[in-house]
């Protein structure tokens, strides 16, 4: 496969969606309140991408 | 205003202690970053999902800059609203059922400065993410693919911005008088309702705040945007959105706390 791929520019992608999971993990490890058991928002958060991390955000947490 | 000023430093603070004011800027810098992407490799993906005909390599275009920002505020106009609507469902419902308003409004504080206190940090977060993530979207086109005119970039920033700025207001609306959930549900289906009649009807309602995103697009696709439409548009939304605030500040104040 000779596809030349620029990394410069998917880079970031790459970089955001990470740091918005680990945002996820940090704020999952700190809620006092959520919503089922928290291993199973660590295996969504991880698996589940930039989706996985809004869906904890906006379903998971509590105390929002 | 000293009321006001108090209550949006602490709408901020919690905010910030919630992450909305980081996740809510990064998601709408992917979506924004992935389109350009993603038109720009489309033939490498369809070469690695294999099974594609030859004849469909020759067939794809690379779409021109104007198309590609089009398709980003397509993008922000399905999940980007949809995250929007729903991390801004519970700020006022959220704070009447769990007890916090309570403590509130035995202050001498007007209902007011309440809600324009949570509309002015739900602005500062709604701007914050959709600025941010535009302009990433509009380097990485430029980038990318090829020039965009700054000036049509800014008309469709702000005709855009507002159409978003009237979902976050209905959204308080609606958070005042009903639980989070059914407030985000009935907001999502008046801004599904009003682009569907856009859609089906553009002559009946050229008044309608969802014309917003077609002007958007034409501004930036350069088909001849008439100042008059947009200008009637833009005070009509102005208008609404001034509506709902004070009409949602009346209902609290009536309505008061559930038991």
């Amino acid at each position: 496969m000779d596809v030349m791929i620029n990394w410069t520019l998917i880079l970031p992608i790459l970089v955001l969606q990470l740091v918005l999971a680990v945002i996820g993990l940090i704020s999952l490890s700190k809620a006092q309140m959520v919503r089922g058991p928290k291993w199973m928002w660590v295996l969504i958060i991880v698996i589940g991408n930039m989706l996985g991390s809004i869906l904890y955000f906006i379903v998971g947490r509590k105390d929002m | 205003m000293r009321g006001t000023w108090l209550l949006y430093r602490k709408e901020m603070l919690e905010m910030s202690r919630s992450f909305k004011l980081l996740w809510i800027p990064i998601v709408f810098t992917i979506l924004g970053i992935m389109q350009p992407v993603v038109s720009v490799y489309m033939p490498d993906i369809l070469k690695m999902s294999s099974g594609v005909p030859e004849e469909m390599f020759a067939l794809y275009e690379l779409p021109s800059p104007p198309v590609v920002m089009v398709q980003v505020l397509s993008q922000y106009s399905t999940l980007g609203i949809l995250v929007l609507v729903l991390a801004g469902m519970n700020s006022v419902s959220g704070e009447r059922y769990g007890g916090t308003a309570e403590l509130i409004m035995v202050r001498p504080i007007s209902t007011i400065s309440i809600i324009l206190s949570k509309w002015f940090a739900q602005c500062t977060a709604l701007f914050m993410a959709f600025g941010i993530g535009y302009m990433a979207a509009y380097y990485y086109i430029y980038q990318m693919i090829g020039e965009l005119s700054w000036k049509s970039g800014i008309i469709s920033f702000g005709l855009y911005g507002l159409w978003l700025l009237l979902g976050i207001t209905i959204t308080l609306f609606f958070s005042t008088i009903l639980r989070g959930g059914a407030a985000a549900f009935v907001t999502l289906a008046i801004l599904a309702i009003l682009s569907l009649l856009n859609a089906i009807l553009p002559r009946w309602f050229s008044w309608s705040p969802s014309r917003l995103i077609s002007l958007a697009t034409e501004s930036l696709t350069g088909n001849g945007l008439s100042a008059s439409t947009a200008i009637e548009c833009c005070l009509f939304t102005v208008g609404i959105i001034i509506l709902a605030i004070l009409s949602s500040s009346h209902l609290l104040q009536r309505r008061g706390l559930p038991n």
